[in-house]
């Protein structure tokens, strides 16, 4: 049920991100608006609609990039995994694990895809553009993530009426 | 709130995902790039479209837009006047060598001689494409263009804009869309020469964008703001495809190398259309292949 919806919002999600979010430079970076998503996601609905999320959402990503398929898709299905997992429970009340797992879920995905393209041989060079890329990606996720939190808690109520674990 | 529900999906579309890692080279994964990219090539245009109205909505003045126009077509104007002028600095430069070729050819008439280009320039055909969006993967400099398979496009074709200026090369293409990798990409491998000297090199991105020559001979003088353009040694790319100007040369006793740091001709985030030259004259490497 959950992709009904999804797909349509992760696909938006990715053409804003290639054809708006790329050209933005804010505290140096740009936000992961897919990724912010696919965290969110999984921190509201778990671990199986996180990696759905993920998935589906790698796959636009992937079509919106000259690099190997599949880059985008096994970064955010890992991180969609991690971020529905039940540890996350113990960092704190939703908006703190929210907020924390949008930070940390965007330097797992950017370390994730470093490391891909280093195994496949692209010049990725880590030690520079962790700090300038991933880092301020970090931080903007961070700071973004209430709104995405808000867009996607109304998303889950319309799609499944609230049990009040949210709350 | 809903929570691990089933165990094996997760590992099911991490087993998918390194398959699509694995298959992505191969060409299989094609047909399902085709059909998802169906859907998402609309939307990318679409969102290409509103953002460039809304661009051009936050032109408040009419006068501003006027004003606007006009240096857009005197830029454009120089920008051609510029190109042609580096075009026939470029034929200057073969004239040069050829006068050379002949001078050496009268000075030694028992040898029996064949000229031969090493790639000829011209005949090229063009094809005109919007950028409707960059790489959504933001260690990869790769813009995206309306214009795909169904057009003609295949991998490897050298993009240029305004006619002489080297944007890239097309890295992977889809039935609507083609991504083109720019020369300022990590990865970006060019074989270059200075357009004065003739001194070559290669010409490589870097991941902070910038672009450096490399592979310059110790005891070769480079001057400051020489144009570098294309060379088509290796046959890929037509040659005097312009890519910069030195900006600054570097060498250390200990390195093989001298190296330059390159002033791109142009700025790579305005760019707007570009074109692709999907025909130009080839050396047949087959035939180079069979005499081996």
């Amino acid at each position: 049920m959950s992709l009904y919806i999804g797909i349509p919002i992760l696909m938006i999600a990715a053409a804003l991100q290639s054809v708006w979010v790329e050209d933005l430079h804010i505290l140096g970076g740009r936000p992961d608006l897919v990724l912010l998503l696919v965290v969110t996601w999984a921190i509201i609905r778990g671990a199986n609609d996180g990696v759905l999320w993920g998935f589906v959402g790698g796959m636009c990503c992937d079509l919106l990039s000259g690099g190997v398929f599949g880059l985008w898709t096994l970064s955010l299905t890992v991180v969609g995994f991690l971020a529905g997992q039940s540890w996350v429970h113990a960092l704190g009340p939703t908006v703190m694990r929210l907020a924390l797992m949008s930070a940390l879920g965007t330097l797992i995905g950017h370390g994730l895809l470093l490391l891909m393209m280093g195994l496949l041989g692209y010049q990725a060079a880590p030690a520079i553009t962790l700090p300038t890329v991933a880092l301020p990606a970090a931080l903007l996720n961070l700071i973004l993530s209430p709104f995405s939190f808000t867009l996607l808690v109304w998303v889950h109520r319309r799609i499944q009426p609230p049990t009040g674990a949210l709350a | 709130m809903k929570r691990d529900t089933g165990p094996l999906l997760p590992w099911v579309l991490l087993v998918i995902s390194i398959l699509f890692l694995g298959l992505s080279g191969s060409g299989l994964l094609a047909p399902l790039e085709s059909i998802f990219g169906f859907a998402i090539t609309p939307l990318e245009n679409t969102f290409a479209g509103w953002f460039d109205t809304l661009g051009t909505l936050t032109q408040t003045s009419r006068d501003v837009r006027a004003l606007q126009q006009e240096v857009n077509d005197l830029q454009a104007a120089n920008d051609l006047l510029v190109q042609e002028n580096i075009r026939l600095r470029e034929y200057a430069a073969e004239n040069e060598q050829l006068r050379t070729q002949l001078n050496f050819a009268q000075s030694n008439p028992t040898y029996q001689l064949i000229g031969a280009d090493v790639l000829e320039r011209g005949c090229e055909t063009l094809l005109c494409g919007d950028i409707v969006g960059q790489d959504t993967n933001p260690y990869l400099r790769y813009i995206i263009i309306n214009v795909g398979t169904r057009h003609g496009v295949a991998t490897g074709m050298p993009v240029v804009t305004g006619g002489a200026v080297l944007v890239g090369r097309v890295a992977r293409v889809s039935v609507n869309l083609a991504y083109v990798q720019l020369i300022n990409d990590p990865d970006s491998r060019i074989a270059a020469m200075l357009q004065q000297s003739r001194i070559s090199g290669l010409v490589v991105g870097s991941v902070e964008g910038n672009m450096i020559m490399t592979e310059i001979l110790p005891d070769e003088t480079v001057n400051l703001g020489e144009t570098i353009v294309t060379s088509a040694v290796g046959g890929l790319l037509p040659r005097g495809l312009i890519l910069g100007q030195i900006d600054e040369v570097t060498y250390q006793e200990s390195q093989l190398f001298q190296e330059a740091n390159i002033r791109p001709a142009i700025d790579f985030r305005r760019l707007e259309t570009v074109l692709v030259i999907t025909d130009f004259p080839q050396p047949n490497l087959d035939e180079l292949k069979n005499e081996e």
